[in-house]
């Protein structure tokens, strides 16, 4: 890939996944959420993917259990769905209730929505990252590079 | 016990599940557990169900037109315990029989899920989502195999299914834009104060949405080759499991929310039904491979389905609920059958085989009987005359089958039971309880008809 | 105001029809996923109101309709999933019988079913 390409891709890494984390934080309050987010995110791995090629970027950025990272996402949400159950409220009840005041961290509210979205960033970023790593794995195969 | 539970169970299971290596026994086993609760919870919501009456609960404790309505009526519950119940047997035999990939345990789980939660919601669009992750499941369970065929099959099962889900979008865009809400009691509720032609379309996006999943006439094509390429296991639970979405699909949209379009349509419905029963037996006394006489079959088994909703009326859809019953559990055992060899083999094939054709003492024997009756009360002899046809012909294929598989030596001359490895006893067993159950509802049919008229009165009771 | 809508509708089923009934495998898919959102286009116009943002109006006056808006988000990230699924079908079936060509493939096909009726055709 082309020089400007290379360059522009890693200057542009740190600038989208804070763009994605923006997203992410302001959801609950104005448009934004934990799905744009990870769309967001993935978007920026990707450039790198096209940019550099499969095995640079797994090197450099660490991308072996993001994939699996996408159940425990799930796993995450469920359990924040489920757990108004053990207090006899029906599923998804918010916690905190109606009219609490919620732990702030500066100017951010620590909510159960909040947590809810995180849940589906991290599900969203590890499926997506799932089916990049395996078209460009499969690709590479048909191609007869080997796979390392 | 809340509805909640037997979809939380599933759902859980499978994401932990897809951590691991499904290779593994160990965590074939622990889906199989999983499957084995999910079925047993869904068995006691249905016992409180069919005594004490609806439950409802609403998600984030809202009230319940503003909150997603998660509701286990009689109808539901009933079908949710055969889904599952028939994804069960299926899952322990490829189990045993060995050689699936590593995602295969997290996928029977996801496909589970799916239909748990499409059984038991009262909302429209909730519906939509369970759908469309029962659908996404089966595609990728339907193109496992891995190689071109079943590659090609899950395609054309992906690209087909997808016009009918887009259909069913436009529905459900229609229904919110004409009644201003999502949850099914109050859209049964509103639209009959609607007007009456935009009701009228809406009614066919649903009918064609729900036609398409279950095989009818028309929409039948994409069939037969998914269910003769993917392996048995799979197509017992694509054919008694995922159909039945279609037909709960007709029996809740149709008689459910919109049964004054149902009436409408009965005419068409009931041609169509003569179309599927006619093509499905004649193309499948025609068919030589095995799977592909069973998927067509299946087409056939559909239009009786139609039949009975098109006859309508209480008598009417307590023969289409009782007839998809036993046509689950018929598809299962002779999907699953026809893969084994062994003692008994053909005899639980006879089963499935008589249970098809309407023979006592088999449960198919009281579907039948249930629609000889709905085709009476109509007072109509060319439908009875249609079941009588559709039975001989069925019949038919059977007896070729049989023949062909467990009777007589093939080509090159080897008899049946040396075709190819006996399966061990182990293998044979949830083939043999499936056509145990089969027998017994044969014999003592109360269960199956309070079954079917307990669900057909909870329909009645919303609509008037 | 909800010509505008319908016809974008319309015009999008259109293309994507166009595109499903091409003997490509890859057309196909591009078929879909317009006609997919063709379905997400008639979902918010099912709600077409003109008001506030539904999340913190800032003034008096009629609110946006914010359950289609969640609708729409909904079935856009099914379609996303279903889209990648029907890829990874298409790139499979590329890689198996070297041809996205559906005329190739039916050949295939026809070949696959004349062999399974020479072994099942018994005596």
């Amino acid at each position: 890939m082309s020089l400007l390409v290379q360059g522009l891709a890693r200057l542009l890494l740190a600038p989208i996944l804070m763009v994605a984390f923006a997203v992410l934080v302001k959801g609950y309050a104005d448009v934004g959420d934990g799905f744009a987010a990870g769309a967001i995110a993935s978007l920026a791995i990707l450039l790198q993917y096209i940019a550099f090629g499969r095995e640079q970027t797994e090197r450099t950025l660490a991308i072996r259990l993001l994939p699996a990272a996408a159940f425990v996402g799930l796993l995450s949400a469920l359990a924040i769905a489920a757990a108004p159950l053990a207090s006899g409220d029906p599923l998804l009840t918010h916690r905190p209730g109606a009219g609490t005041e919620p732990i702030h961290l500066g100017t951010l509210e620590l909510i159960g929505a909040f947590a809810f979205d995180i849940a589906v960033f991290l599900l969203v970023l590890g499926a997506t990252l799932g089916i990049i790593h395996a078209i460009a794995r499969e690709a590479e195969r048909v191609e007869g590079i080997e796979p390392r | 016990m809340s509805p909640a539970i037997p979809l939380l169970l599933p759902w859980a299971a499978a994401a932990a599940l897809a951590l691991a290596d499904g290779q593994r026994r160990l965590v074939g086993w622990l889906a199989a557990a999983a499957l084995a609760s999910t079925f047993a919870l869904l068995c006691v919501l249905a016992g409180e169900v069919f005594t004490e009456g609806p439950r409802q609960i609403v998600a984030g404790d809202w009230a319940p037109g503003v909150g997603i309505v998660l509701r286990a009526d009689a109808l539901g519950a009933l079908f949710a315990a055969l889904s599952v119940g028939v994804l069960l047997a299926a899952f322990v035999h490829e189990l045993l029989k060995g050689g699936q990939g590593r995602l295969f345990p997290a996928l029977v789980l996801f496909l589970c899920t799916g239909l748990v939660g499409l059984f038991l919601t009262g909302d429209v669009f909730n519906f939509y989502v369970f759908f469309e992750l029962t659908m996404i499941a089966s595609y990728i369970l339907a193109a496992y195999g891995g190689q071109g065929r079943e590659l090609r099959a899950g395609f054309v099962f992906a690209v087909v299914n997808l016009l009918g889900s887009f259909l069913f979008l436009l529905g459900v865009a229609a229904v919110y834009h004409v009644t201003g809400t999502l949850e099914m009691q109050a859209v049964a509720a509103r639209i009959r104060d609607a007007e009456p032609s935009a009701v009228v379309l809406i009614a066919v996006f649903f009918f064609v949405a729900f036609g398409v999943k279950l095989g009818l006439f028309p929409f039948h094509f994409w069939l037969p080759p998914v269910y003769a390429s993917a392996r048995p296991g799979v197509a017992a639970m694509l054919s008694g499991a995922v159909a039945n979405v279609g037909s709960y699909g007709l029996l809740r949209f149709g008689a459910d929310i919109l049964p004054a379009e149902l009436r409408l349509g009965a005419g068409v419905l009931l041609v169509l039904g003569t179309a599927s029963i006619l093509y499905g037996a004649l193309q499948a006394v025609s068919r030589r491979s095995v799977s592909e006489v069973l998927a067509y079959s299946a087409i056939g088994q559909a239009g009786y389905v139609l039949i009975a909703l098109g006859i309508g009326g209480t008598v009417g859809l307590a023969a289409a609920v009782i007839y998809t019953i036993v046509n689950s559990l018929n598809k299962t055992l002779l999907f699953l059958a026809i893969d084994l060899r062994g003692w008994l083999v053909g005899a639980a094939f006879v089963v499935g085989a008589f249970s098809v054709a309407g023979v006592p003492p088999t449960a198919g024997f009281f579907g039948k009987l249930a629609l000889f009756q709905a085709g009476i009360d109509e007072g109509s002899v060319a439908l009875v005359a249609l079941i009588f046809v559709g039975g001989a012909l069925s019949f038919v294929y059977m007896f070729q089958i049989y023949q062909h598989d467990f009777w007589r030596p093939d080509a090159s001359g080897t008899p049946p039971a040396e075709r190819g490895p006996r399966s061990s006893l182990a293998l044979r067993a949830p083939t043999f309880a499936v056509a145990a159950i089969v027998v017994a509802l044969g014999v003592l049919p109360e269960p199956l008809l309070v079954a079917g008229r307990e669900a057909a009165q909870a329909l009645g009771a919303i609509a008037s | 105001m909800t010509l505008i809508p319908a016809l974008a509708v319309g015009v999008l089923f259109g293309c994507g029809a166009f595109l499903l009934l091409k003997p490509d495998l890859f057309r196909i898919v591009a078929g879909i996923v317009l006609v997919a959102h063709a379905a997400n286009i008639a979902l918010i116009s099912s709600g077409l109101e003109r008001g506030q943002s539904p999340i913190h109006p800032l003034a008096e006056g009629p609110v946006s309709d914010p359950l289609v808006q969640a609708l729409t988000i909904t079935a856009l990230v099914i379609g996303f999933a279903v889209t990648a699924l029907l890829l990874c079908l298409a790139y499979g079936i590329y890689v198996s019988s070297k041809t996205v060509d559906l005329d190739d493939l039916s050949h295939a096909e026809a070949r696959d079913e004349r062999e399974l009726e020479r072994e099942e055709v018994s005596v």
